[in-house]
């Protein structure tokens, strides 16, 4: 058989150094080329240049290939090819070309300055070959470039399953924007998004910024006016909508969702700090000076007083990012698409609006609530009271999530004990104390009383807040609820696939972590469910604990092809991921069951 | 001119000195590929067109489906008739995949059965793309029997798959970027020809 092209090109790469050859540069030649009409900046560029290949690798395994081509070439659609190592080829999408009717080309479908092809996740090296030519003068043999292996998280579409994958196949599903773009294209994602975000407005990722919002307002003290509140909170909720826009742009850049990666116990520790000083200055220890310089610079915007716009800008951002790490179904839907077409720009415009979409209860809030807030006198001192405890029991809840669970524990038993100090808990007060005094002082000494139990618990092994004793009870009896479904706990992909491998029953893997609010109403609404647990009892039941986020949690993410806890994955007996299964963010009981039947 | 890159120092500096200077061919001993001026322009299992005896020659590398090598293909064929003293040497080096490979084997048949030159120009009269029931609807119409071909070739198999490869292999250590390229008396010239080129570059091969 006559021996291809680029098969010899390879043979001789190692030949041609033994290669001497002389080169006799004549004048003559020269100046008959160039009589010729031979122009030699015509000369042909070497292929590779002529059509650059670019690689964008997607998490999960996927790629896409673009050719970046030169002016004056063209690539034939019809002769890109891509293969696995073993010869058999891959399936792509690529778009149309340019159809020529020239007689020459014939019907054939070229490509002019750029090539894009989009593949879906294969196992070990790939070959690319692409063809084309310099136009009106020579088309080149095919090239074909060697790309090397991906961690792949899905096994591709034809079912060349690799050694590293080999239980589970993950539907492949068009995404939600996606889907929106094809129904009502740009206009209807951003408005698909804002609705998304209004209805989110009330769900736990949400509501612990309406109390964050508040406090700023309340320490705006006489400075606060309707309007002031209006642009304090739009100021907040822009910065909101900026950081999760952010989040898009990082997961195109990295692939990877930013909001998990920032679950660290420094960004928590630090934004932790952050409400814990805020509180101290609710409670009038001091002035805070640390906005000074915004002070002085935002002083031509308004009369900044404690909180101002930058502040509230900070807050807003840092909120999005590291008070509510909600994975819900509309970013996740955004995340992906993102990572799947590196569409950034929609990607980004459609979390903007959904940030939007969840601040529109904020700037109500602002606008009328500020009404409602007292600016001076004795209420005012109390209401920002009230707003310290509040920014200290949001440094608390988030300490709780990245210190152990016993160390949680101790820090809410000091946040109760500044409160019933506050409260008066332990003043001594004469006979003609006024009743509100002393129910004030009865809930200081309740307050003391439950930060002695918490220390108590804390010092015991205790681990819930709402339970910190139970480490004083034996073990048999701990920890009765909630756990009714026994999730096998995986914490890497070996670990994930060692459990899959272990039975041959349909399977329920949940992500999860300690740090994931959403994931705590589930453990509350959904997992208790008689019928959720009928229904899973014939199911493997596998959580993915994400709560240390390392290398090792998002292997797990990009092997499940998720973009953070809750998701929920259904595998089938035979370890394929049933279609439209999926669920994102905070399902329902109903929902749970329908997607396990799915599967069974 | 053109731009190099590492992978192709060795391979670009013959392509962009041939496309200015001579070149001259010499016998490697170290090397199992032998690239001379004698295997380039007379191979003795490539058919010649044109003037078998003429003073120059041209080579070109081809493929039946490259477009610019069947554009300027009556050009060529003209220029080399009006000149008289050139022989012509059809090189084919089939990079478009099958149907390219199908119809060099087919047109080598034809040599054995005396029908080179014609098999050689309906295959390059044909537009576009080609694929099995083309090649055979192209060459049918030229009066030749596909399945005659099709025998002639195998009978010869080794000798044509033999010169199909030493084509491929002397369009790499030529440094040949693709196809059409000419190798005209000494010079390589990379790229489609119009006549005035093709006449210019014949005047400089004689010197």
């Amino acid at each position: 058989m006559t021996e291809y092209p680029h098969a010899s090109l390879r043979l001789l790469r190692f030949a041609l150094p033994a290669l001497r050859v002389i080169l006799l540069v004549t004048g003559l030649a020269a100046s008959v080329a160039a009589q010729g009409n031979f122009d030699t900046s015509d000369a042909p560029m070497p292929p590779r240049e002529a059509f650059a290949l670019s690689v964008e690798e997607r998490p999960g395994g996927a790629r896409v290939l673009r050719w970046s081509i030169a002016d004056g070439y063209y690539l034939y659609r019809d002769y890109l090819a891509v293969e696995t190592s073993g010869g058999a080829s891959v399936p792509f999408d690529s778009e149309p070309g340019v159809r020529h009717d020239d007689p020459t080309f014939g019907t054939v479908e070229v490509y002019y300055e750029r090539a894009e092809v989009r593949l879906g996740p294969v196992p070990g090296e790939i070959s690319v070959t692409y063809q084309g030519c310099q136009e009106g003068g020579i088309c080149y043999p095919p090239v074909t470039d060697t790309l090397p292996a991906l961690p792949v998280s899905a096994a591709s579409g034809q079912g060349a399953t690799s050694a590293a994958a080999p239980q589970m196949t993950l539907a492949q599903e068009s995404g939600l924007v996606d889907g929106l773009m094809r129904r009502g294209g740009t206009g209807l994602v951003l408005l698909a998004f804002f609705g998304f975000g209004l209805l989110l407005a009330f769900t736990p990722c949400v509501l612990p910024m309406i109390p964050i919002l508040g406090g700023l307002l309340a320490g705006q003290g006489e400075t606060l006016t309707a309007r002031r509140g209006l642009t304090l909170s739009a100021t907040y909720v822009l910065a909101m909508s900026s950081a999760l826009a952010l989040l898009g742009v990082a997961a195109a850049w990295s692939g990877q969702n930013l909001q998990i990666l920032l679950q660290s116990l420094w960004a928590v520790g630090a934004v932790a700090l952050l409400f814990s000083v805020l509180a101290l200055s609710m409670f009038g220890l001091f002035e805070l000076r640390m906005p000074r310089v915004w002070n002085d610079r935002m002083a031509a915007v308004g009369r900044g007083r404690r909180g101002t716009f930058g502040g509230a800008a900070g807050l807003g951002f840092t909120s999005a990012l590291i008070m509510g790490p909600c994975v819900t179904a509309p970013l996740a839907g955004a995340l992906l698409y993102i990572a799947q077409t590196g569409d950034t720009v929609l990607g980004a415009a459609a979390l903007f609006s959904l940030g939007l979409g969840e601040g529109v209860p904020l700037l109500l809030l602002g606008a009328f609530g500020s009404r409602a807030l007292p600016r001076s006198g004795r209420w005012m001192e109390v209401v920002t009271r009230i707003f310290g405890f509040v920014f200290l029991a949001m440094a608390a809840w988030l300490a709780a999530r990245v210190v152990p669970p016993a160390v949680g524990l101790a820090i809410w038993a000091l946040v109760l004990v500044v409160a019933g100090v506050f409260l008066g808990g332990l003043d001594r007060h004469g006979a003609g104390v006024a009743p509100a005094a002393r129910l004030r002082q009865a809930a200081g000494v309740a307050a003391l009383g439950a930060a002695a139990l918490m220390g108590l618990g804390a010092a015991s092994g205790g681990e819930d807040p709402l339970r910190p004793l139970a480490g004083l009870r034996g073990a048999a009896e701990a920890r009765p609820a909630g756990k009714a479904v026994a999730f096998t706990t995986v914490r890497s992909v070996p670990e994930l696939e060692a459990a899959l491998g272990t039975a041959d029953k349909p399977a329920l893997i949940y992500v999860t972590a300690d740090w994931c609010i959403t994931c705590r109403v589930i453990e509350r609404r959904v997992w208790p469910d008689q019928e959720v647990q009928a229904t899973l009892s014939d199911m493997q039941v596998i959580a993915a604990d994400l709560s240390t986020f390392d290398a090792d949690g998002q292997a797990l993410l990009d092997r499940l092809q998720s973009v953070g806890p809750p998701t929920m994955v259904f595998l089938d007996a035979r370890g394929r991921e049933g279609a439209g299964t999926r669920l994102v963010g905070e399902p329902g009981p109903q929902d749970v069951v329908a997607s396990a039947r799915e599967v069974q | 001119m053109s731009r190099l890159t590492r992978r192709h120092v060795l391979t670009g500096t013959l392509l962009a000195a041939g496309a200015a200077g001579s070149l001259t061919l010499i016998r490697t001993e170290a090397s199992a590929e032998e690239l001379t001026v004698e295997a380039v322009l007379y191979d003795p299992d490539n058919p010649v067109l044109g003037n078998p005896d003429g003073d120059v020659t041209i080579v070109e590398f081809f493929d039946y489906q490259c477009p610019y090598c069947k554009a300027n293909h009556p050009e060529l064929t003209e220029t080399a008739a009006a000149d008289g003293n050139v022989r012509l040497v059809m090189k084919d080096w089939p990079i478009f995949g099958a149907a390219s490979v199908r119809a060099s084997q087919l047109a080598l048949g034809a040599a054995s059965l005396q029908g080179y030159r014609a098999a050689n120009e309906a295959l390059m009269a044909t537009e576009g793309r080609l694929d099995d029931t083309h090649i055979a609807d192209a060459l049918g119409a030229a009066g030749f029997d596909i399945a005659a071909l099709d025998a002639a070739y195998r009978e010869n198999r080794d000798t044509w798959d033999g010169l199909m490869r030493r084509n491929s292999e002397q369009a790499a250590l030529l440094g040949l970027r693709g196809t059409p390229a000419f190798i005209i008396g000494t010079t390589l010239y990379p790229g489609a020809m119009d006549a005035p080129a093709l006449r210019g570059a014949i005047a400089a091969a004689r010197g």
